[in-house]
């Protein structure tokens, strides 16, 4: 057997490993009601927010507070320490990374999905009150 | 019907070039083929000449695309949708490739370019690798083909008219002639998105895009010798191409950090976004490819690797086109591409590449000569290939996690193959997962390109390396505890260790060049790109792991939360910032955009500010706000700043009402807003009906409401929402004590509730104010001079090789 070899099999294992730990790094879409039982456990959920309720950020504070629906239907009061993103009310949909608590989901990261343009484009196509 | 004031030729045009692009290339791939099979000559022309048709197709398509652009045909659905009459004429160019039809046609554009000089140059490997060129190329054109035989969807053409595309077909505007003139819709595009109005946007994604052509060149190669089952001769010609692709992908990649840097607000130059990654993994495998061949040229091992890296590098540029293309990460990048329903044909063209590559090479891998003595512990070629293995591992690792969106699409609870019982999210903290894995990859990798030098082909002898290395060592432990002293390293393990290793190598290629190889030129290629890379490795080091966020405030709201790393900022109040006073002074509107002056003291009193930033938000119909950084760049530090709110943000009355919210209630629906309960009682609907006609002329809709505060008491409202023939109109409500306002704004048409919008009583004396990010990246300049050197070190490469080869 060629140290190359012995080398490659080296690096196959390593391969493997990575594969591992990534598998535990990742973390899983899951629903408030999911995050709920686990408080405390970080976990990734996707939902839009819910216009009918209040919206509140707090610059002094730092402080905003929405309230979200995720993709299972269920509301929750979402609790985020960082300023509100830019054009929060338009998003479409609101990607959470956080952890529940007994009265808000803490979320440390959001990312948001804004409608494009290309979906402006289907606003001027549906423009038929012509 | 004729339509009018459409430009119809041009589109046509635009749409023969792309067919024959499409056409000319599939023949000459069929016709290099015939020619291999036949030895017939006139074959070789016919293949040629349409090689070269396709190239002057392609050029065609260019010319059409920018043509309509510059003329603002908005009849045209990319033109409408990417540019707009107020752009500006130097940004005509991000406008040609924002969408994916302009960078298909970016991407055909440089694979023609470098296949005409192929076409040219590469002698007896012209027409194997031209034939891989050519089907490439066929491929690629059918993306913008914009076809639909048999049902099927065949790529998406840039040349489409508006009323032609599948969202518009058969809709009423579409069936009136003069649509162009009667709908201001139509008059204007929508224009460019905001973030690519920045010069980096007008050279990043050409010289991206050459970085991803360049790597078909040693695929094509490589395929060519296996195919003519001549193993050997390839690596030659194939070499300065590899160089080519590392130093110009190297660059595009380098560049599209810069642009991140200074115009985005994620504060930094990489964030291991999947869009990021993409680009990077390629280019990863095309160095450990590079190194790969080169070990062949001198000591003839290593070629089955050079082979496999080679091919490789190319099907990671298919498979991140998919991956960015498909619109499969839709969830976890902010700026994957939106997906134009063509996922189906990159995955043909992903497996069709793959296929016949890798089954050629598993075909072919027992012919493929191996060398049969084992290589020396201590040679140079032996530690090339471990680092060659390093760079395939720590590229593996990347790629591996950034296709957790594809690994739950086949294997998550709604995949094909549903073994995973919850859907498998990216790492919640992306970049502390993959740093986890890429630093230490980078020490063992900057290591070997330190020592590597010192290292001869076949036998090293060990007091020659210790006499040069030692050297090289003490120079390298005085500056790296210097470096650790003046940033603080010595409790970090890990980060010191790679402290070391970056100085190091950048002293010993140093001494290589100047006192081995004389400071000639000859030997200058090497040493310039690994003192660059180590370069690289050293600012990227000490930029993020010494970071300091100056805005970052003391409170903390809990534990397991990271403290906020904003600063609130009060117009003429002084704040500090890190070694620094900070004040915000004032709000100037330049246009579109909002101008936040800050002017920073280096001590409370002084008259004269050391230095102002004005970072801004872009304020665009289509983005929303959109912060612009403004950057303060020393020597040995960069203050970077971009504002994350501000109180011109939020929308306020004339007689200071603001905070507004909007509201919808149904009737016995109760709301909550600033501490007061909004009860939504009933509607009172009140019509005018003109007598004579029966059509109504006035609508009075009245919302009777209660607002009850924390102390129960209650208060009746009736906001009122009139509508006179055409003429809207609202009855507010204001509670001057509670300091409340609320307006019947609208009815909601779907779910009959009505929309109510309410606003509170500002502060009289509140002052304007901002809320900015400010951090402070330590020596981050080394990493923008270790880049130009990486990639002036890999072009002078290639001119060695070049030359060489020559001689």
């Amino acid at each position: 057997m060629k140290r190359t070899h012995i080398a490659i099999i080296v690096f196959i294992a390593l391969a493997i490993g990575a594969i591992m730990v990534t598998i535990n790094d990742a973390s899983t879409y899951v629903g408030f009601n999911r995050a709920s039982e686990n408080p405390g456990t970080k976990y990734t959920v996707i939902g839009y927010l819910d216009k009918d309720a209040p919206m509140d950020y707090n610059a002094r504070a730092n402080r905003f507070n929405f309230t979200a629906i995720d993709k299972e239907g269920n509301k929750q009061k979402v609790f985020y320490n960082q300023p509100k993103p830019q054009d929060f009310e338009r998003s479409e949909e609101i990607t959470m990374k956080g952890f529940a608590t007994d009265s808000a989901f803490v979320a440390s990261e959001i990312l948001m999905k804004c409608p494009s343009k290309y979906n402006e484009q289907n606003e001027v196509a549906g423009y038929d009150t012509y | 019907m004729e339509y009018i004031g459409e430009h119809l030729l041009p589109g046509q045009l635009g749409r023969f070039f792309v067919s024959l692009s499409f056409g000319a290339a599939l023949i000459s791939a069929i016709a290099y083929f015939l020619y291999i099979k036949s030895q017939n000559q006139s074959y070789k022309k016919v293949a040629r000449g349409l090689f070269l048709a396709h190239a002057a197709a392609v050029m065609g398509i260019v010319g059409t695309l920018f043509y309509l652009l510059l003329s603002h045909y908005f009849e045209y659905d990319y033109v409408w949708k990417h540019s707009s009459l107020s752009l500006e004429s130097q940004y005509v160019f991000s406008a040609f490739w924002e969408g994916q039809e302009g960078s298909f046609i970016l991407w055909l554009f440089w694979h023609a370019i470098l296949g005409v000089i192929l076409q040219f140059t590469a002698k007896k490997w012209e027409a194997p690798a031209m034939i891989v060129f050519s089907a490439v190329q066929a491929f690629l054109s059918s993306m913008v083909l914009g076809v639909f035989p048999f049902g099927l969807r065949i790529g998406s053409s840039p040349f489409i008219l508006m009323r032609n595309t599948a969202d518009n077909i058969g809709l009423p505007w579409t069936k009136i002639p003069d649509y162009l003139e009667r709908f201001p819709s139509f008059m204007d595009g929508t224009g460019l998105n905001p973030l690519l109005q920045n010069y980096w946007m007008t050279i990043h994604p050409p010289t991206l895009f050459l970085g991803f052509a360049s790597t078909l060149v040693p695929f094509a190669f490589a395929l060519a010798a296996l195919f003519n089952r001549d193993y050997k001769s390839w690596v030659k010609p194939a070499l300065p191409w590899a160089f080519f692709s590392v130093g110009i992908l190297g660059l595009g990649i380098l560049m599209g950090g810069a642009w991140a840097y200074e115009a985005l607000s994620f504060g930094g130059f990489w964030a291991w976004d999947p869009v990021e990654n993409s680009s990077l993994v390629p280019w990863i495998v095309m160095v450990g490819a590079a190194h790969l061949m080169l070990i062949y040229r001198n000591k003839k091992t290593a070629l089955t690797a050079a082979f496999l890296l080679s091919i490789l590098s190319f099907i990671l540029i298919l498979y991140s086109t998919f991956l960015t293309r498909s619109g499969v990460l839709g969830d976890s990048s902010v700026h994957a591409f939106v997906d134009l329903g063509l996922s189906g044909q990159l995955l043909v063209y992903l497996g069709f590449f793959t296929l016949i590559a890798f089954g050629l090479l598993i075909f072919r891998y027992k012919d493929i000569p191996k060398s049969k003595k084992e290589d020396d512990l201590t040679s140079r070629e032996f530690w090339m290939f471990i680092g060659s293995l390093v760079l395939l591992i720590a590229a593996f690792q990347i790629i591996f996690s950034t296709s957790i969106p594809v690994i739950n699409k086949l294997f998550g609870p709604e995949g094909a193959l549903p073994l995973l019982t919850d859907a498998m999210a990216p790492p919640l903290d992306a970049i502390k997962h993959y740093n986890s894995f890429q630093v230490p990859f980078a020490l063992v990798i900057t290591l070997l390109l330190g020592i590597g030098q010192f290292l001869a082909y076949g036998k090293t002898n060990a007091k020659r390396f210790w006499k040069n290395s030692s050297i090289s060592i003490a120079v390298a432990l005085v500056f790296t505890a210097l470096l650790a002293q003046l940033y603080n390293f010595w409790s970090q393990g890990l980060y010191l260790s790679f402290l070391f290793v970056a100085v190091y190598a950048i002293i010993s290629n140093l001494y290589y060049w100047l006192f081995l190889g004389k400071g000639k030129l000859g030997f200058s290629g090497s040493s310039v790109a690994h003192i660059g890379f180590a370069l690289i490795m050293l600012g990227s080091l000490i930029s993020n792991a010494k970071k300091d966020v100056i805005s970052q405030s003391e409170v903390f709201l809990s534990e397991d939360l990271p403290a906020n790393e904003n600063a609130l900022l009060e117009q003429k109040d002084s704040i500090t910032l890190g070694q620094y006073f900070a004040v915000f002074e004032e709000m100037e509107e330049i246009g579109n955009e909002q101008n936040y002056v800050v002017s920073y003291f280096n001590k409370p009193g002084d008259n004269k500010y050391a230095f102002q930033l004005r970072p801004f938000l872009l304020m665009s119909d289509q983005m929303g706000p959109t912060p612009n950084p403004d950057t303060e760049h020393f020597w040995h530090k960069d203050i970077y700043t971009h504002v994350t709110y501000s109180s011109y943000l939020e929308p306020k009355t004339g007689d200071g009402f603001g905070k507004e919210a909007l509201v919808e209630l149904g009737e016995g629906d109760t709301a909550l807003y600033r501490e007061h309960f909004i009860v939504m009682d009933s509607l009172k609907v009140n019509a005018g009906i003109n007598d004579e006609t029966g059509e109504m002329e006035s609508l009075t809709l009245t919302a009777v409401a209660r607002v009850i505060n924390v102390l129960g008491q209650e208060f009746k409202i009736r906001p009122t929402y009139e509508l006179q023939g055409e003429v809207l109109g609202h009855t507010d409500e204001t509670l001057y004590e509670a300091g409340l306002r609320f307006r019947f704004e609208e009815v909601n048409m779907e779910t009959n509730d009505i929309v109510m919008k309410a606003w509170s009583k500002l502060d009289e004396d509140q002052k304007p104010f901002i809320v900015m990010k400010a951090i402070v990246f330590p020596l981050i300049n080394l990493l923008w001079i270790g880049s130009i050197l990486m990639v002036i070190g890999s072009f002078i490469a290639v001119f060695q090789r070049y030359k060489n080869n020559r001689a």
